[in-house]
């Protein structure tokens, strides 16, 4: 697993707000091989997300670098970068964020749809993820008739419909009990072990120990890596 | 009846006629005297047929038209004439069309309508009131036009007002929430949200009129220019800016009430999520 | 999928989806009415002036038809010099008048047409017959109605009344041959028509050799303008005015109605389109989330645009096609309000519906609904989606 999925070079995000400037990130080198499950920590404020969101190319760096699969991802441009995320990357937030609109089944099928994957192939693939997250069975209903948990079991489906290099989760489990939160991380470890490299960016403790591979973070910089002690 | 010219004949003073021996003057009216640049002084022929024989006259007097809704659309000319010389011209021998009679007023004219009546051979005396009535139908045709456009108008800004008062309250339903979860009562928001739509209805109403009343300037400078008249198409009265400002407000009022009504029936909660009540038995079955 | 979740959120809100589209189809309704309005008066006055194929009509010098009691004299001349011309097919005369008509003890006054049976185009026969002798006249349903008399009833008619002596003058006994429609004439009045000659012999010396219209109906092919000028120039003391023309004149006389049609069409589009704006805007600001999300997971922006540009067609269509029947039915109400005007012909209608004017009107609509949802659109797909999302998670 020596093979580079993912790396940063002096990455650096500055906020203008009124006259100060806040410095976000400060300059982080981050490397990420292929199938890593790499969790981002750090306290409030610590610039984990805005650091999940420029690996992502949500984000624009201020400076610095962001490479995925040989791919400079801080030098695309916002349609280039739209692209980029649909067939490369896979995104989960703490909110779900799902169309109320669509059933699971036509969630799933969104970034498929807009891959213009046939429709036949499409609805398969939606089909089968949803059984493989577990909700085979409530693939007609919309989110309003799923529980939070089984929302996000859609989100990280959603996420996984292209095949991504890299999935990228902020917080996939900050509104979830613990209960709940202790499925959604034992189906994020199934998903790496499966093959796909994980980026989470974290509160949770235990998340970030099922994680192999701990960041800590602090005021943008990056204070300490190692690989986690289970 | 009226005259291959269009000439209508004032009804003036009846002397014995003298004898002529000089052009007499007629008054023109300041619509032919600015087609065919006649001014004061200027002599022209006076014709029943065209290209036949005539009288010479001269222009004493241009008249400025009246604000004679009935002459609007036509475009005619007038010459005004004293009545021997036009009887004279057309061969009308001793005749008229018509005699306006001045009364007392009051008890005189009915008097006055029943003797007419009474004694006449082959004519009727009427109130100018109800001549009035016969000849102004084609105003009341458009004055029931208008009064149907106006009530489609009023009717389609109710709908549209509502709308737009349910769209934009909806907007803030998440803030709705949150004060109905602190403890402001249903009928606080309902009031503020009236307070609201009212001063908006209000704040419109005023520049309602404003643009109304621009409207009305611009709406008869336009058609005088067009049809050549001192006639006032567009008046704006305080009777009608009291039934606009007043049916504004009050819609704006009931549209608002409506909009905040249907807030505040709906549970807090589910302002805030959006979902139903019904999701947590779906929620139960789940786990 | 962009169509089908333009369609999903729009049933999502089905209440304010539904209210919106009223809201629209009143719009479109008030629009499709000006569109008639301004349009129709005009095909209407053009097709009543073409339905009986004559292209000109000659009037007394500086008057438009039966706008005055002036007559044409030298009727018989003037004829055959129309007739003469070679782009010239038929020649109609028409003579107006009242007639006094005798019902027992009642008198029923009628509009009289003098004419030519053979060529006449003033009415369409709708019961029984044309005059073919003199003594024969053919009615209106309405002065059948009024004076209770049917066909083949004969009438005594005068066409002079001196109102001192209260006498008649020219009183004449005519036969009922017929029942007609009066093209011209507004569907109330009583109207008889009669041959011409008998109407100038009735009305005396004063109308002897004398009409107060020719109709005159060119070949095929020839321009009537081009007719219409060599005439007068052989004919300088009467007007002659041709079809183009009288339809200028129509055009200024109800140039009212049509910059009302303008305004108030202009009013209805631009409420319509405040409307939608106002719709997607709402519907863009609850669903920010969902749109950078949407950005997030690398759906194209110009897509997210399409999809919700897609919800406010949706709704402009909807509203389009109820405003269509809503539209329809104030048509024919405004259009009973002012077919009341006093003396306006049967045939005229204000509002009149032509396939066109709705497609017109469709067309527009679909215009405004595009114009109002791409800016609300563009704007809500174009935010950054790093700090909208942290403002999302912070609201």
């Amino acid at each position: 697993m020596n093979d580079l999925v993912l790396s940063t070079s002096e990455l650096r995000r500055d906020y203008h707000m009124g006259g100060d400037v806040v410095h976000a990130v400060r300059g982080v080198s981050l490397d990420i091989a292929r199938g890593e499950y790499v969790a981002i920590v750090g306290p409030s404020g610590c610039g984990k997300s805005t650091m999940l969101n420029l690996l992502g190319g949500i984000d624009r760096p201020t400076s610095g670098a962001v490479t995925i699969d040989g791919a400079r991802v801080d030098r695309m441009s916002d349609r280039e970068s739209t692209r980029f995320r649909l067939h490369h990357l896979g995104f989960v937030f703490q909110r779900f964020y799902l169309m109320p609109a669509l059933t699971a089944l036509e969630n799933v099928e969104l970034p498929m749809a807009e891959a213009k994957v046939p429709r036949g192939e499409r609805v398969a693939r939606a089909r089968e993820l949803l059984a493989y997250v577990g909700l085979g069975a409530r693939v007609e209903h919309r989110p309003a008739q799923l529980s939070g948990g089984e929302q996000q079991r859609v989100a990280i489906a959603r996420a996984l419909a292209n095949r991504p290099r890299v999935l990228f989760a902020d917080e996939p489990t900050g509104e979830l009990d613990a209960h709940t939160g202790t499925e959604m991380i034992a189906l994020l470890e199934q998903v790496n072990r499966d093959g796909t490299t994980i980026v989470v960016v974290t509160h949770d403790d235990v998340l970030a120990q099922a994680a192999r591979r701990v960041v800590h973070m602090r005021d943008g910089v990056v204070v300490d890596d190692r690989m986690a002690t289970r | 009846m009226l005259l291959p010219l269009l000439l209508l004949a004032a009804a003036q003073q009846i002397d014995s006629i003298p004898p002529r021996v000089a052009p007499r003057t007629v008054a023109v009216d300041e619509r032919l005297a600015g087609d065919v640049g006649l001014r004061v002084g200027d002599r022209m022929v006076l014709s029943s047929t065209p290209g036949g024989p005539g009288d010479t006259v001269i222009v004493g007097a241009l008249v400025q038209r009246a604000a004679d809704p009935s002459e609007v659309a036509r475009a005619e000319y007038r010459v005004r004439m004293h009545l021997d010389e036009l009887q004279s011209l057309i061969g009308y021998g001793d005749r008229v069309d018509r005699f306006a009679v001045q009364t007392r007023g009051g008890a005189h004219t009915d008097s006055a309508i029943r003797a007419i009546n009474h004694a006449a051979f082959g004519f009727q005396a009427y109130r100018s009131r109800e001549i009035a009535v016969e000849t102004s139908q084609t105003f009341l045709v458009v004055s029931r036009f208008h009064r149907a456009i106006g009530v489609i108008t009023i009717v389609a800004s109710a709908i549209f007002l509502l709308c737009i008062m349910l769209l934009k309250v909806d907007e803030r339903r998440r803030d709705v929430a949150a004060l109905r979860m602190i403890g402001i009562s249903a009928r606080s928001i309902v009031r503020s949200v009236i307070v609201e739509a009212a001063s908006i209805a209000v704040a419109g109403s005023g520049v309602g009129v404003a643009i109304g009343w621009a409207a009305s300037l611009g709406i008869n400078w336009f058609y005088r220019g067009v049809y050549r008249t001192p006639l006032a198409f567009a008046i704006v009265t305080p009777g009608i800016v009291a039934l606009a400002v007043a049916l504004s407000i009050v819609l704006g009022l009931v549209a608002g009430f409506l909009a905040a009504q249907r807030l505040v029936r709906t549970p807090p909660l589910e302002l805030l999520s959006g979902r139903r009540e019904q999701r947590g038995a779906a929620n139960a079955a789940a786990i | 999928m962009l169509f089908h979740l333009a369609w999903a959120t729009l049933l999502r809100h089905r209440g304010r989806t539904v209210l919106t589209v009223l809201g629209v189809a009143v719009s479109a309704a008030m629009l499709l009415d000006m569109v008639m309005l301004s349009s129709g008066m005009r095909a209407s006055f053009r097709n009543m002036l073409v339905a009986s194929g004559f292209e000109l009509r000659i009037a007394p010098k500086g008057t438009l038809p039966f706008d005055t009691d002036a007559t044409i004299p030298n009727a018989t001349s003037i004829a055959h010099r129309l007739q003469a011309d070679s782009d010239v097919t038929t020649v109609s005369p028409v003579l107006g008048g009242q007639l006094h008509v005798t019902v027992g003890q009642r008198t029923i006054n009628a509009t009289a047409l003098g004419g030519i049976g053979r060529v006449q185009g003033d009415y369409d026969i709708t019961d029984g017959r044309v005059p073919s002798a003199p003594d024969e006249v053919v009615a209106s349903a309405e002065f059948l109605r009024a004076s209770g008399l049917a066909i083949g009833d004969t009438i005594r008619a005068a066409a002079g009344y001196d109102p001192e002596l209260r006498t008649t003058t020219g009183s004449r006994a005519l036969r009922i041959v017929g029942r007609a429609h009066f093209v011209y004439l507004p569907a109330e009045q009583r109207a008889i028509a009669l041959p011409l000659e008998t109407l100038q012999r009735m009305q005396g010396a004063r109308s002897t050799d004398r009409v107060s219209l020719f109709m005159v109906k060119t070949r095929a092919g020839a321009n009537a303008d081009t007719v219409l000028h060599r005439l007068q120039r052989t004919l300088p003391n009467v007007s002659m005015i041709s079809t183009a023309s009288a339809m200028q004149q129509v055009d200024q006389r109800l140039s009212y109605f049509r910059q009302l049609a303008l305004i108030l069409g202009a009013v209805s589009l631009a409420v319509g389109f405040l409307l939608v704006t106002t719709l997607v805007t709402v519907s863009v600001n609850e669903r920010l989330g969902e749109i950078v999300i949407m950005r997030a997971i690398g759906v194209a922006r110009e897509r997210i645009v399409l999809q919700i540009v897609l919800e406010g067609i949706a709704i402009m269509l909807a509203g389009a096609i109820v405003g269509l029947g809503l539209g329809l039915l104030t048509a024919r109400y405004l259009n009973s309000i002012l077919a009341s005007f006093p003396g306006l012909p049967a045939a005229i209608d204000f509002f009149l519906f032509e396939p066109h004017d709705a497609w017109t009107a469709l067309g527009l609509l679909t215009a405004v609904g595009i114009l109002a949802g791409v800016y609300p659109s563009w704007r809500g797909a174009s935010l950054p989606i790093a700090l909208t999302l942290r403002e999302e998670a912070v609201g």
